[in-house]
């Protein structure tokens, strides 16, 4: 299976499915949260590895990225990017902290890792049920550092099998919008040979 | 002020002074910067991978440390650079995830920089100095008028690798 040649309904079909896991993840981290959780549709943007961290706002810019690898009847990636600021006030809020701490104290990368754990987790389960697939969620891997670097250690497995990465794409965001909320973006990575796999168990098969 | 020019992911440029190049968020990728100090021209590259997996056949050979060595020099002697006094210097090869599955020695940007070594050693290109491995990313800016390379880092200080 090629990235390149995806129709526009296996595109749109790719894009329904990853919002409804995209839905019981939201809900999952606005339960831990005690806020709503919003979620734009998901954009599937088949991109150059080259361009992603463009994608995520800049090369240079600091992020809380957590990644999962996919394991069971499809395989991928998961990563869940958080940028600096929203890493903070999700910490502040779900350690009761009233001033941003730091992200990098051990509570912080613990309780960074367990909200990707949860968020996959919920995401994977949905996903599975839907297209009756085992998916299963890796144990949560943690790096708080420049976008490009955090990307390019996730991209490098999948620029093994071409320079192409199809990513599914879910930006969320709490009450406000603007500056004050937390935001992030939810990728989903599915490893080339793993691609006509969920498109097949999806029925947009060609 | 002299113009920045910025390498992307997989690919290679070639400049002179007064030129800065630079490259952002190395992580598990590999910078090699190549310097011909007395005529001022050099070269970065930003890569991702150590070789081809055998029999396939790939489009972008700059995405390999091995392939981008050596068309960079090609490329630097085309331009004038001789070739006997061009020297290297490697910036990146970061382990950024903890190594869950592999051993750091075993990561992809350990691998990256063995490459690198490796290439340069056969082509006879001395290596004055390197930042590499460790768990962070790192820019790079190469000033090719001073021959200067900067390394920022989000965590740490600025570290600067002459040549």
């Amino acid at each position: 299976m090629t990235f390149d040649r995806l129709s526009e309904g296996q595109l749109d079909a790719l894009k329904e499915v990853s919002n409804i896991g995209m839905g019981h993840a939201a809900t999952a981290l606005s339960q831990l949260i005690g806020e709503t959780i919003y979620l734009r549709v998901p954009r599937v943007t088949l991109t150059d590895i080259a361009q992603v961290p463009e994608l995520m706002g800049g090369a240079e810019r600091v992020v809380a990225g957590i990644t999962l690898r996919i394991l069971g009847d499809a395989r991928g990636n998961i990563l869940l990017v958080f940028p600096r600021e929203s890493a903070q006030r999700l910490l502040a809020c779900l350690l009761r902290r009233d001033e941003p701490g730091p992200v990098l104290s051990e509570i912080g990368v613990s309780t960074l890792k367990e909200v990707g754990n949860i968020l996959a987790s919920a995401y994977l389960n949905a996903l599975g049920s839907l297209l009756h697939l085992t998916l299963i969620p890796s144990v949560p891997m943690l790096a708080y550092d420049m976008a490009g670097a955090v990307v390019d250690s996730v991209l490098i497995e999948l620029s093994q099998a071409g320079d192409l990465a199809l990513m599914v794409e879910t930006e969320f965001h709490g009450v406000t919008p603007g500056a004050e909320g937390i935001k992030g973006h939810f990728f989903l990575l599915p490893d080339p040979a793993s691609l006509g796999f969920i498109l097949e168990a999806i029925g947009g098969a060609p | 002020m002299s113009a920045k020019l910025r390498v992307g992911i997989s690919e290679f440029r070639v400049a002179r002074a007064p030129t800065v190049l630079t490259t952002y968020g190395l992580g598990s990728c590999l910078g090699v910067i190549l310097y011909d100090r007395p005529k001022c021209l050099g070269g970065m590259a930003h890569t991702l991978l150590p070789t081809p997996r055998p029999g396939v056949q790939e489009v972008r050979l700059v995405k390999f440390v091995d392939a981008a060595i050596r068309l960079m020099v090609d490329e630097l002697v085309s331009q004038g650079a001789s070739r006997g006094s061009l020297t290297a210097r490697l910036v990146g090869g970061a382990n950024m995830f903890e190594p869950l599955y592999a051993p750091s020695e075993d990561s992809i940007g350990a691998r990256n920089v063995r490459m690198a070594r490796a290439t340069l050693l056969a082509l006879e290109i001395p290596l004055l100095a390197e930042d590499v491995g460790g768990s962070h990313g790192r820019t790079v800016e190469f000033d090719l008028t001073t021959g200067q390379v900067l390394v920022r880092s989000v965590h740490g200080d600025d570290t600067i690798l002459t040549g």
